[in-house]
């Protein structure tokens, strides 16, 4: 902290001391006080009724047998024991972590990519249309994006299959077979979230300092050299921002795959918060599929918290 | 930081108020989430809830089309009925279960086959059995009019839970279009699986943009319906004792109603029996064949549009098609049915539709007097407008029904009862369903039934253990 910024907080407390001994400023610093506490309440509120109790109340029902017709029953750990034998439900997190890494790093990559070839356009509007285009899926609803790759990627008579037979090529078991739909399933998620990724490059490019980029150019360095060297490490604090939560988001896949395939063929795009969803909501086993949702919370975590172990080493804060 | 707030409210005590807070609404949110049970009594004068599978537009159609019915019962009574929105049966029980935890207390319940153990088992909707009993003259006209396979398939542990006014078996429907570009003649009442297969065969011949047949995976009419031809099922077929009190009354001198007992019971799972491995084998071959293009999950709107524009040759379907292929734009004439072709067995499947009372609602008797209404001749068509389903009542089965929609052999709906068998879904259908999907896919995209149905039958003993 500077010297000037030390003295204006010095006197900005000498002045609240001053009015505390005045009449009447107590009550003005309670006032001050509940409206603190107020502002305050309110995001505690929200996260509270909206993450919190949830989790809490996912927690509990965890150690319960509960099929939401009679009431819960205590079965302790019953439900975590019974899960780390449950080669389904297992077999849903592989698929996850499977989905996951695909999409986030595509979702990267494209959206670092994209970012840097509109970043060079030179001309501003061609900038906002490609920024405008790119982000445009985001807004869109995801489970209509879903109904609508679900057609276009149809086997039998999908858009994308007509386009392959009329140019000669053969029809592809877009969602048939469990490795494409696999690949079907990282392209769609990609597709609608790389403008949430890319938004967040092109911003970050832009405040690269330009003096920094001209000492390079001046140095010799070609475009890739600076794109490898001076820009990703600037703007790795914002990579790892987008990784994160590309990698949380896709984590908690539910919506394409159960719209596109519910999950098929087989298990091969069963997402485990699709097992959560099948485990509570269709086979009535409410305190089995929180086991589930917990176990998948701590992996988040876990995942969250190595990639910001990494960070330390990567990520490069100016 | 000290000093700068008042010490009228401090950060600690904050926590406190907010650690208890949160606990009391965790409490609070675990001790709403158990059902409240349900009274009994009667409330007349009361607006009755019901749920129906659909959509609201439809919902609120039917619900103005009962009201006067409804008001003839009980001049001061209303009927809301809640549209439930879903892809199957599967999503529809899966969000009125939800609805019900959520602490919504509905009367009425209209469930097909696919629910009603589900819901009887949990005891969320009640044995009809006294009421029955009570207004069993008034009943004789119902019962007279309704096959008794479909009454039976409405019972569990040897109570009846819903009365029917609907049902739909797995008949085989074809283009008559593209017959007659095949050369084909409309198939016989006998017809056989080689019969079906070299029909299959001629209809390939038309070209690569028509699939000779084409089928959804589900339970209701999917490869379950070669699987029953195959003499096979999913579980072992049993049934529940009891029920004596209905037969002998209602049925007393019916024929049909021999044999008849307390409802079907779902046994052991039998998923990889040979029938089964057989008769899924069977549709792999014919897509390997291309005889058939890869199945949909669920559903069955995609498969009614390839059907209704001339691309697909044969398909499974029952009466509700009559309706959905008109509604389609396809004209009378241009297609027709005949029963599920024979195989080792003449065995097909059906599933009915009824209505229950939920065990929560504070006003049974009125709900009861409102399913009694709802299973009259003339209420059908209120509810049922255009054939979008099959009548339960014999009386309602009518050339003069059919003849706006077609098909002409519109007969063998009825025809084919006897000797079916009702879908096999016990109390853990949700679990079934989920499984048959996933297996089916799997066996789809790999080509070995074998193995997918040796997962399907540990999937089905692990649910029936854990249900």
């Amino acid at each position: 902290m500077s010297t000037a910024t030390e003295t204006r907080v010095t006197a900005s407390r000498a002045k609240s001391l001053r009015a505390a001994r005045r009449p009447g400023a107590r009550r003005a610093a309670r006032r001050e006080a509940v409206f603190g506490y107020l502002m305050i309440g309110l995001a505690v509120a929200f996260v509270s009724v909206f993450t919190l109790i949830p989790i809490l109340v996912s927690l509990g029902l965890s150690f319960f047998s509960w099929d939401v017709i009679t009431p819960p029953q205590f079965v302790g750990f019953k439900n975590f024991t019974r899960l780390f034998s449950d080669g389904q439900v297992l077999s849903s997190f592989g698929v996850t972590i499977v989905l996951a890494i695909g999409i986030v790093v595509l979702q990267i990559a494209l959206g670092l990519l994209l970012a840097v070839l509109v970043n060079n356009r030179k001309h501003k509007w061609t900038k906002a249309l490609f920024r405008t285009t790119f982000y445009l899926p985001l807004l869109a609803s995801t489970a209509a994006v879903s109904i609508f790759m679900g057609y276009l990627f149809d086997a039998k008579f999908g858009l994308i299959n007509y386009y392959l037979n009329e140019i000669g090529l053969p029809s592809v078991p877009w969602l048939v077979n469990p490795t494409t739909a696999q690949i079907t399933m990282v392209l769609v998620v990609v597709w609608q979230q790389v403008g949430f990724t890319f938004v967040l490059f092109v911003a970050s490019l832009t405040s690269v300092p330009t003096d920094v980029l001209e000492a390079a150019s001046i140095d010799g360095a070609g475009p890739w050299r600076t794109l490898f060297r001076i820009k990703v490490p600037l703007i790795s604090p914002t990579i790892l921002f987008a990784t994160v939560v590309a990698m949380i988001n896709a984590m908690q896949l539910f919506d394409q795959p159960f719209i596109m395939t519910k999950g098929g063929p087989g298990t091969a795009t069963t997402t485990a918060t699709i097992s959560m969803y099948q485990t509570g909501f269709q086979n009535l086993q409410f305190g089995y599929a929180s086991a589930i949702a917990i176990l998948l919370l701590v992996i988040i975590l876990i995942v969250t918290g190595v990639q910001f172990l990494a960070a330390r080493k990567l990520v490069f804060y100016q | 930081m000290t000093g700068s707030f008042g010490p009228t409210m401090d950060r600690r005590t904050l926590l406190k108020l907010g650690g208890t807070g949160l606990a009391l609404t965790g409490l609070a949110s675990l001790a709403a989430c158990s059902s409240s049970g349900g009274g009994g009594g009667t409330n007349a004068s009361a607006t009755l809830k019901m749920l129906y599978f659909g959509d609201q537009k439809a919902a609120t159609t039917i619900q103005k089309a009962l009201q006067p019915q409804i008001k003839k019962i009980d001049k001061n009574a209303g009927l809301e009925i809640t549209a439930i929105n879903g892809t199957d049966w599967n999503d529809f029980i899966a969000k009125v279960l939800t609805q019900i935890a959520a602490g919504s207390a509905p009367d009425l319940v209209s469930v097909a086959t696919e629910g009603l153990q589900q819901m009887a088992a949990k005891q969320m909707i009640m044995p009809l059995d006294s009421y029955v009993t009570k207004d069993m003259s008034s009943l004789k006209s119902y019962f007279d009019d309704v096959h008794p396979a479909l009454v039976e398939s409405m019972m569990y542990q040897g109570h009846l839970y819903e009365l029917t006014d609907s049902f739909n078996a797995g008949s085989m429907f074809y283009s008559t279009d593209l017959y007659s570009q095949a050369g084909l003649t409309a198939p016989s009442d006998k017809w056989t699986m080689d019969d079906f297969h070299n029909n299959a065969e001629k209809l390939a011949t038309l070209g690569s943009k028509t699939n000779a047949f084409d089928w959804v995976v589900r339970l209701w009419g999917s490869w379950t319906s070669f699987l029953y031809a195959n003499d096979g099922n999913l579980l072992t077929e049993g049934k529940y004792s009891g029920g004596d009190w209905l037969w002998n009354k209602a049925y007393a001198d019916n024929p049909q109603a021999k044999g008849r007992r307390g409802g079907w019971k779902w046994g052991d799972p039998t998923a990889n029996s040979k029938a089964a491995i057989e008769a899924l084998e069977y549709v792999i071959e014919l897509q390997r064949a291309n005889l058939s293009p890869s199945p949909d999950v669920g559903g069955g709107g995609t498969l009614q549009g390839l059907f209704a524009s001339g691309r697909i040759g044969m398909t499974i379907g029952g009466g509700f098609w009559a309706g959905g292929l008109h509604n389609a734009g396809m004209k009378d004439g241009s297609f027709d049915v005949q029963k599920f072709p024979i195989w080792k067995s003449d065995k097909s499947l059906f599933g009915a539709g009824g209505y229950g009372i939920f065990n929560t609602s504070k006003n049974k008797d009125l709900a009861w007097e409102v399913v009694k209404m709802l299973v009259k001749p003339e209420t059908f068509d209120l509810v049922y407008p255009g054939n979008v389903t099959t009548p339960a009542r014999k009386s309602l089965m009518t050339a003069d029904r059919y003849k706006t929609t077609g098909p002409d052999h519109w007969s063998v709906f009825w025809d084919q009862l006897d000797g079916s068998v009702p879908i096999s879904a016990p109390p853990y259908y949700q679990a079934l369903a989920t499984s048959l999907n996933q297996r089916t896919t799997q066996a789809i995209s790999s080509g070995n039934a074998k193995a997918a149905l040796d997962g399907m039958q540990s999937d089905l003993e692990k649910a029936q253990a854990n249900s």
